[in-house]
């Protein structure tokens, strides 16, 4: 029975990590008609459930893995995702992200979960601790940052918090995305070259200048870059570059420059457009600017989300939030699943007044955000691993 | 169009109303009072321009010192201010009422059972030109012992008679509740046995009902019998033990009461996916049928922003999905948490108001009169069967819902319905009938998605379209949509094949998985196996304006399955980017089928249906918008604006159109008709405006709402 | 002139002179040259050059990165005021006694005052007679009353009347909260001048307010 047992599970295990959700289903419920009291499959079906969106079904089979096996921490998150995508459970769901939160405590989506359970349950304070401490744990985790940014509106208004928007754009990999699909640099799978290997020609040390960047790899990427200025200085792309460089060591004043001077050269640079823009939007004074140059780089790439998403943040900053809800929602058109959009479009719906909306958007951005993390499948293995 | 089809059943002429007397009925609408004026004036605009503005959600704020008090306010001051004898008119053919709930307050208990000064609500009540109240009786409080029934709860249920009587009233008396707060159900001496089963239980509920029947047999004031409601028919495990349960109490009634409707205040399509009993059948025994979304319906179908784009259609589609032959009173109409803004609250009640005409209900009750006095905890607790929002706050201070309750009221007063026939619906929208197999087959979670998805598809190509279950009959319509379904029955397939055949059009989306051979003749295409999971839609136009306006498009929706499809004897009329069908359409008999080679509604209603890209949008609406006009089904008044919603209501020599507005922003529709139009007015009466067009342009706020008459040259 | 003048402004960053840069600014603007347009007509320009000189290799790392600290420096000079400037306009903004709502209040509040207008935030709870008190003892001539619910929507109609008797009908009563923005009639009703309807509404409105009613402010 055992091992019937474990070729079921196997089989829907298979079929789910491959996005089979009707055949994973059927396997899950195959699993337990041998064994009606296996966790893994009931917290495999729950998560198979929460990926059809089906969440009270979701909750039960959530349910009966942790009735089973209270220790089952993938049936934590999946039955926690599910108390939150549904809406309206929060007393239940605040429950649960604080047990998976003892279960796994260095989980830092439960923390920004529970904080989220705890808002939308009109506990700030206490969701304001768990966002912090979900930053503690990783500095990096844009939602907690957004919001907290969201946060901070509420209680002292727009001005205040934008930065923290901003940073948390900044945290969020999606901007960096944008420059370098403006480049035209894609993720082909291939390293990065080593700069000692790179042919001595403008075009393959560019190339390779922005394939280093892309792996984050700032300094190579700047030597190399000094290279192709040395050969011509009037180079408007290679000076796009610099200027992403610049910004991404904080070096707002020779982004600014790098910028410029590439747009002197030649007006129509996408890279030294973008870069100017963020280098506009880090002055406050300069709102006026940021969404000029935001607004046009939005007319010229308007298939991609992030520069509506930029142009409204700086229609923010203008305290003209009807027409930043209207370039959120074109931006939320492009890409359902932009998180920053969607924090975004509930900050500007809160200066209405509308919270029931905004809290919509929240709870949007979190189903976005948690899908795309696949937290399930590695809480799954380790506790299939460790029975 | 083919003659031979006979009309779609016409589930209003059934509809018994609350009316005792057509004297009642002619007296209640007398002469226009000053009352009945329009809310505001109708401003010339001749076209495409500004008539009468909507309703007022979204009104920009008051400038200093704007004119005031409005003719509204005037008006209601005056309703207010009426005495008792003088009621307000109101339409009795489309009852509009209230349920009316025991207890206001958590801290009050059972024996507090409509403790509440009942006359005062009662005239309130009436003088928001309401005709039909709700209430609940309680088992526990009558019969505290076995046999022995409470004086004083028969006093209060005649207070509840009496203050409906003398206010010109009519109750629905509702025996079995659960509430989820006056313990109605919970009589003490019930030892926790099963209310739903238990014999000797069964026997005291029957013994409660004739008791409470007999005394009012002949109660002018009471409209109807409910025998239970949907929190309590939650209980049975099974549509046979409900349908045993329900024919004993029903049997109980007509004892001594062979007149009066029976209700059954559930929906079933609520009911099944709560319970998993399909308790159609049972339902439809009654006279009256009830509708309502519970909130976790409301989670699962439509998950989102309350007040527009996909929830805003979801009453008006459980509507549909319960209109079987009966009446349909549109129950529970309201927000279900108290954490929606005033508002959030009035545009989501004006929307329902609104739908629920425009689809055929024969009456709304909104959810209850006075909002629940809870525990001030956080969080708060929500249930399906929430009850705590009503259209008044804990301190009796109406609420702006009760404003769109008495201004939808001054509107429906003025459709007389003996007068104005809503366009029939030829088009169906088809359930199929694995929405009711089991899990693991996950149909049953898709579909109703999927369907729902098709028919606000079909109501943004202003196409007037109902819903209907696979095995019901199609002869009554000319188009069928068979949204993104998995599979259909052979017989199903025989029965499609015989409807195109006879010239019957038929919309079919591929749903996934195999198809039958079925296919293959009634499409004209050869299906070659499901091409898999694709997460852009490519769009080339192969034909234009074959089946409307169609323009090639690449748009970003996932989009789980693809047929793929060899040339039969189908027309293709838009293929993928590598040129693989898309859409096909095959003339089969006298009639058109036509082939979506993916499940777009599906794709639609599980990605992000707030968020939907325009172009898919625009394709399926155009898909089904030309299907339907070229079976002569299409839109009865064309309009520019998909979102909003239009019924044209036909009368002899004038017509009322009424339109809502499903959008977040603010739109004028445009909107044409096949005749010249000379005059609008709002509905409420007042001064036409000269048109002189056969179109002109109607300004709606987000959510706003509009009626007006039509008079042609 | 103004190509002169950034090519001082530039020499000044690339020669570590904060000092110098200034008096080019200040001599710039005292040639008439509005605050406004001083970051595009002087300020851009000269980065621009401070990026040619770098990617030229006119100067290197190091000097780029110097410069950079003395654009810094002068860069209040050249930019736009990031709040408004004082529009002299006092407004009283608070919610209803017995309300304690204070989210829309702090973010109509934060907007305004971000508009340039003076913000007297008297918080959540706040009885009619605060509101007089504040507008005699602060000058204020405008009073924003929010309400979530109904009972205290309702009562903000003693705010206009603790007004009336007080022979203050020219305080501007202006209100905000669910209740108004679902009905405006309720807002005519307790003699409220205007509804606002969030944070744009509210910049919008006082503009308008403070435009016709005061003869001040506003664009």
């Amino acid at each position: 029975m055992a091992e019937e047992r474990t070729g079921q599970l196997a089989f829907a295990e298979d079929l789910a990590r491959q996005g089979q959700v009707a055949p994973a289903v059927e396997a899950c419920y195959h699993a337990l008609r041998v064994d009606a009291d296996d966790p893994l499959a009931h917290c495999l079906l729950a998560e198979l459930m929460l990926s059809g969106d089906f969440y009270d079904e979701a909750i039960h089979a959530a349910s009966r893995a942790i009735e089973i096996d209270p220790g089952c921490a993938p049936a934590y998150l999946a039955l926690g995702l599910a108390y939150d995508r549904r809406g309206g459970m929060w007393d239940q769901s605040i429950l649960v992200w604080h047990e998976l939160a003892e279960v796994v405590p260095d989980l830092v989506t439960a923390h920004v979960q529970l904080g989220e359970a705890f808002g939308a349950a009109a506990f700030e304070e206490d969701a304001i601790a768990a966002w912090r401490r979900a930053l503690e744990l990783d500095p990096g985790e844009a939602r907690a940052m957004y919001n907290l940014a969201v946060a901070a509106l509420k209680r002292e208004g727009v001005a205040t918090a934008l930065p923290g928007f901003r940073k948390a754009g900044e945290l969020d990999p999606t901007q960096d995305d944008l420059f370098f699909a403006l480049a035209g640099v894609y993720d082909d799978g291939e390293p990065a070259p080593d700069p000692a290997d790179v042919p001595a020609d403008r075009a393959s040390r560019l190339a390779a200048a922005y394939a280093l960047a892309f792996e984050e790899d700032f300094f190579s990427a700047a030597d190399l870059l000094r290279l192709v200025l040395d050969e011509g200085a009037d180079d408007a792309e290679a000076l796009g570059l610099a200027a992403y460089l610049y910004l991404k060591q904080e070096a707002v004043n020779e982004a600014m420059a790098c910028a410029l001077r590439s747009l002197t050269i030649s007006a129509r640079t996408p890279t030294a457009v973008y870069c100017l823009g963020v280098a506009f939007s880090k002055r406050p004074g300069l709102a006026r600017h940021a969404a000029r140059v935001f607004s046009a780089l939005a007319k010229a790439v308007s298939d991609h989300p992030i520069p509506h998403v930029l142009y409204a943040e700086s229609l923010l900053a203008l305290q003209r939030y009807s027409a930043a809800q209207q370039s959120y929602r074109t931006a939320i058109a492009l890409d359902p699943a932009c998180v920053r959009a969607r924090f975004g479009l509930a900050a500007a719906l809160l200066t209405e007044g509308r919270h029931a909306e905004a809290d919509w958007e929240i709870r949007r951005a979190a189903y976005h955000d948690t899908r795309r993390q696949g937290l399930f499948w590695a809480l799954y293995d380790e506790y299939a691993e460790g029975r | 169009m083919p003659t031979r089809r006979k009309g779609p059943r016409d589930r209003r002429a059934a509809t018994p109303g609350p009316v005792t007397s057509h004297e009642e009925t002619t007296s209640a609408e007398g002469p226009p009072e000053a009352e009945d004026a329009p809310a505001t004036p109708v401003p010339d605009a001749p076209v495409a321009g500004e008539c009468e503005p909507s309703e007022n959600a979204g009104a920009e704020e008051a400038g200093a010192d704007a004119g005031f008090p409005s003719a509204e306010e005037v008006d209601d001051a005056a309703a207010e201010s009426a005495t008792a004898s003088r009621h307000a008119r109101r339409n009795l053919l489309f009852p509009l009422g209230v349920n009316y709930y025991p207890l206001d307050a958590e801290t009050q208990g059972a024996d507090d059972w409509y403790a509440a000064d009942i006359d005062a609500d009662f005239a309130k009540f009436s003088r928001a030109r309401l005709t039909l109240v709700r209430v609940f009786v309680s088992w526990r409080f009558f019969e505290p012992q076995v046999g022995q029934y409470s004086d004083e709860a028969e006093e209060r249920l005649q207070e509840l008679v009496d203050a409906a009587r003398t206010h010109k009233l009519q109750l629905l008396v509702c025996f079995f509740a659960d509430d989820r707060l006056a313990e109605m159900l919970d009589v003490p001496w019930g030892k926790k046995r099963d209310p739903h089963e238990d014999s000797y239980l069964v026997q005291r509920q029957t013994g409660l009902v004739q008791r409470i029947v007999n005394r009012y047999r002949a109660e002018g004031a009471v409209f109807g019998w409910d025998l239970a409601n949907e929190a309590f028919c939650s209980g049975f495990s099974s549509a046979e033990q409900m349908a045993a349960w329900v024919a004993t109490m029903r049997d109980a009634v007509r004892e001594i009461d062979q007149t009066r409707p029976i209700v059954l205040s559930c929906d079933p399509e609520t009911l099944f996916r709560g319970t998993g009993v399909d308790a159609r059948d049972v339902i439809d025994a009654n006279e009256i049928g009830v509708s309502h979304v519970t909130a976790a319906y409301r989670a699962y179908a439509a998950e989102g922003p309350l007040t527009f784009g996909p929830s805003s259609y979801l009453d008006a589609f459980l509507l549909r999905c319960a209109s079987r032959g009966t009446p349909v009173l549109l129950d529970d109409v309201g927000v279900h948490s108290l954490d929606h803004s005033h508002a959030e609250e009035a545009a989501h009640l004006r929307a329902v108001l609104y739908s629920g005409i425009m689809n055929r209900a024969s009456g709304v009750l909104v959810r209850r009169w006075r909002d629940v006095d809870v525990e001030r905890r956080e969080p708060y607790f929500r249930d399906p069967f929430e009850v705590l929002v009503g259209v008044r706050d804990i301190d009796g201070e109406e609420k702006p819902t009760m404003s769109e309750l008495r201004s939808f009221a001054r509107v429906v007063a003025r459709i007389d319905l003996r007068r104005y026939t809503l366009t029939q619906e030829r088009t169906a929208i088809v359930v199929p009938d694995e929405r009711f197999d089991p899990l693991p087959d996950l149909s049953s979670l898709y579909d109703p998605r999927s369907c729902l998805q098709a028919f606000v598809t079909a109501k943004e190509a202003h196409v007037p379209v109902t819903v209907i279950y696979e095995s019901e009959e199609y002869a009554p319509y000319s188009v069928l949509v068979v949204p993104s379904v998995f599979e259909l029955a052979d017989t199903t397939w025989e029965r499609l094949a015989g409807f195109v055949q006879g010239g019957g059009s038929l919309v079919y989306s591929y749903g996934g998985g195999d198809e039958p051979q079925a296919v293959r003749d009634l499409f004209g295409v050869e299906f070659l196996g499901d091409g898999g999971a694709r997460s852009v839609v490519a769009c080339r136009i192969a034909q234009p304006d074959v089946l409307g306006p169609l323009v090639s498009f690449d748009a970003r929706l996932e989009l789980p399955s693809f047929a793929q499809l060899c040339g039969g004897g189908a027309t293709i009329v838009a293929t993928d980017a590598t040129g693989s069908p898309l859409l096909t359409v095959n003339q089969f008999g006298q009639g058109r089928a036509v082939f979506l080679a993916a499940p777009f509604e599906r794709a639609i209603a599980q990605g992000d249906p707030w968020a939907v890209p325009e172009a898919v949008a625009r394709f399926l609406r155009t898909v089904y918008g030309s299907v339907a006009g070229a079976a002569g089904c299409g839109a009865p008044v064309t309009c520019d604006a998909p979102e909003v919603e239009v019924a044209l209501f036909a009368g002899e020599g004038d017509d009322i159109v009424v339109l809502l507005n499903h959008g977040r922003t603010a739109v004028t529709a445009n909107v044409a008709f096949e005749r010249n139009v000379t005059t609008i007015a709002d509905v409420r009466g007042g001064e036409p405006v000269e048109i002189g067009a056969a179109f002109f342009g109607v300004p709606l706020d987000p959510g706003g709402a509009s009626a007006l008459t039509l008079r042609y040259g | 002139m103004a190509d002169d003048a950034a090519s001082r402004l530039y020499q000044a960053f690339v020669s570590q002179d904060p000092a110098a840069a200034i008096s080019v600014i200040e001599e710039v603007r005292a040639g008439g040259v509005d605050q406004g347009v001083l970051f595009d007509s002087l300020f851009a320009p000269a980065m621009a050059m401070l990026g040619g000189a770098w990617a030229g290799g006119v100067i290197d790392e190091y000097a780029f990165t110097q410069a950079a600290v003395v654009a810094e420096q002068v860069t209040s000079f050249v930019t736009p005021p990031a709040t408004a400037t004082d529009t002299g306009i006092t407004i009283l903004i608070g919610a209803m006694h017995r309300d304690h709502h204070a989210i829309d209040k702090n973010i109509v509040a934060a907007a305004l005052k971000e508009a340039g207008h003076r913000i007297i935030d008297l918080g959540v709870d706040v009885r009619p007679a605060d509101f007089l008190d504040r507008a005699e003892e602060t000058g204020a001539r405008i009073a924003i009353v929010s309400a979530q619910m109904m009972s205290t929507a309702r009562a903000v109609g003693r705010v206009r009347e603790m007004f009336a008797a007080s022979g203050r009908d020219d305080l501007i009563l202006l209100v905000s909260g669910g209740p108004f923005a679902a009905d405006p009639a309720l807002a005519r009703e307790i003699g409220a001048n205007g509804v606002i309807k969030g944070a744009e509404s509210a910049i919008r409105l006082v503009d308008r307010v403070a435009r016709e009613r005061l003869g001040t402010g506003g664009d």
